[in-house]
């Protein structure tokens, strides 16, 4: 894998974030007559920084419950759990994030924690069937030779099984984080913090440069993200 | 001592282990032979507790089996298997040091011990030892299974068909190999296999095992002259029976005074070795190594019971 392209990405949005008047000249064609080019009701780095939070806050709970829901689920004791799980992780996929926000908003009041929740909930599914792929692909003879060498089911577990699963929950946690830095957009309806408050501003205010930089930032994260968990889960195959 | 008694294991209608005692003496190896789904798989996980048994137990010398916890019960039990189930993700080191480990010995016990595996099964501790399982030979891979297996000085070693994924050069250097680090060590050995030739020469007694019974137990001497059963004569082979018998044999028992010429035979060979030499040289009588010789007269003899 060639890591230039990415670091290129990571230079130019790093560039962006602490120096926007740099990219005026080309935002500015976007943007109407005498309207802003440049966001500027909020840093834009603090906003990237609040949406990586946001996305990180949702995503390690999500992580840690499907992992622990797909490990418990392939153990005799919670085999029968299998099906009732797989309806509620594809529930929490399939139930549209937004919907999830309106009916959270009563109960939870506006800002951040309806938006982890509804990420929260988008989050378990692509992690949990990773996690249950991960479990069923293990070479059964090494499964066998850590029984036959007399390690303990948690021995099993934390030294043999979970590591030879890594590789494949990553990829499972990644394409989640992905999922989630886009979904998490839609904070800013209820006003989470984020960069969807750039995107938003943008629409309601027909700044087409505002939904440019808001949009172009998600995609960048997403693609460096992206990157970093694929080099990760390479080092560790 | 080993012994299985009484063992049964059942699925709903099939009996694939029934009623089977066996002893093993200590120091010395068994094999379990017999054709694919006759129970000796079911048999061997049933002596670890892999598998728990629908009736019977096992006393693993004098001791119940069912007295201690299964995992327990495996680190005192040697296990290898065919595939040899080496952890992919830990160095070959590691992954003899696995059974020390889990009984927590100390680390430079542990470090001198997987040396010492390394070199009795001929591999390299420096340059073998930090090497991970994907980077080695499928004769290597089993070697290290053995070494795992052996690290915690286990007071049985149970083989499944441990050479079936190794080719026929591989599979007689290892089986010869095994033989050997089993006399140095006097391990004690159940082993199971599909193969009466490796069960034959491997072992010093042979259950012959059919749809979850034991045929007939008894040295490779009987089961080759006084086959208990049709099964047991099919599975010795009627056609390599006087071979196999030889093969018993150190051609040193049949060695007599006098000369002859032609290559020497090595003194560690089998008569049935000798044999195929004097046939394969067209002579009456060849030399023995250290002197002596072997005729072709005594091997006729020697060749049936």
């Amino acid at each position: 894998m060639k890591r230039w392209p990415a670091l290129v990405l990571l230079a130019a949005m790093l560039a962006f974030l602490l120096r926007p008047a740099l990219f005026v000249p080309l935002l500015a064609p976007l943007a109407p007559e005498g309207a802003p080019v440049i966001y500027d009701r909020a840093g834009l780095l603090s906003l990237t920084l609040a949406h990586l939070a946001l996305v990180a806050g949702a995503m390690v709970p999500a992580t840690l419950v499907a992992v622990a829901l797909g490990i418990f689920v392939r153990r005799p004791a919670g085999e029968a759990f299998l099906p009732l799980s797989r309806v509620v992780t594809g529930f929490g996929q399939t139930f549209p994030p937004v919907a999830v926000l309106a009916l959270t908003v009563p109960v939870l009041g506006f800002g951040t924690w309806p938006t982890l929740l509804a990420l929260f909930l988008y989050g378990l599914l692509p992690v949990f069937e990773n996690t249950l792929a991960a479990f069923s692909a293990l070479p059964p003879s090494v499964v066998e030779a850590a029984r036959g060498t007399g390690m303990t089911p948690r021995q099993r577990l934390w030294q043999v099984e979970l590591p030879l699963a890594l590789p494949l929950i990553l990829d499972g946690v990644r394409t989640a984080t992905v999922i989630s830095l886009s979904t998490a957009t839609i904070g800013s309806v209820v006003a989470a913090r984020g960069l969807g408050e750039v995107i938003i501003a943008g629409l309601t205010s027909q700044n087409l440069a505002f939904v440019a930089q808001g949009g172009v930032l998600v995609a960048v994260l997403a693609i460096l993200l992206a990157q970093g968990f694929a080099l990760l889960s390479a080092r560790l195959r | 001592m080993i012994g299985l008694h009484n063992l049964s294991k059942h699925y709903d209608d099939l009996r694939a282990v029934d009623d089977v005692s066996l002893s093993i003496e200590t120091g010395s190896v068994v094999a379990i032979v017999g054709t694919s789904g006759s129970g000796k798989s079911t048999l061997l996980r049933l002596v670890n507790r892999l598998i728990e048994p629908t009736a019977g137990h096992v006393t693993l010398n004098g001791q119940d089996t069912r007295d201690m916890p299964a995992f327990e019960l495996r680190r005192r039990i040697g296990y290898v298997i065919q595939d040899h189930g080496l952890f992919p993700h830990w160095t070959v080191a590691r992954n003899i040091a696995t059974v020390p480990r889990l009984l927590g010995w100390p680390k430079d016990k542990i470090r001198a011990r997987v040396e010492e595996l390394l070199r009795l099964l001929s591999l390299d501790p420096a340059t073998i030892g930090p090497r991970f399982p994907h980077q080695l030979s499928g004769g290597q891979m089993q070697r290290v299974g053995v070494a795992r297996a052996l690290a915690a000085r286990p007071e049985l070693l149970l083989m499944d068909e441990p050479f079936g994924a190794l080719d026929p050069v591989l599979r007689g250097k290892a089986q010869a190999d095994l033989r050997a680090i089993q006399q140095t060590l006097g391990s004690t050995i159940l082993l199971v296999t599909h193969d009466m030739a490796e069960a034959i020469r491997l072992s010093d007694r042979v259950a012959v095992m059919r749809a979850g019974r034991v045929e007939q137990f008894g040295t490779p001497a009987e089961i080759l002259s006084r086959p208990a059963t049709a099964f047991v004569r099919d599975l010795v082979g009627e056609g390599e029976r006087a071979f196999r018998f030889l093969s018993l044999i150190p051609a040193t028992d049949l060695a007599e005074e006098g000369a002859a010429s032609g290559q020497p035979l090595p003194r560690t060979a089998t008569a049935s070795e000798a044999l195929d030499a004097l046939i394969w040289q067209n002579a009456e009588a060849l030399p023995l190594e250290g002197g002596g010789r072997i005729s072709r007269a005594a091997l006729l003899r020697a060749g049936h019971p």
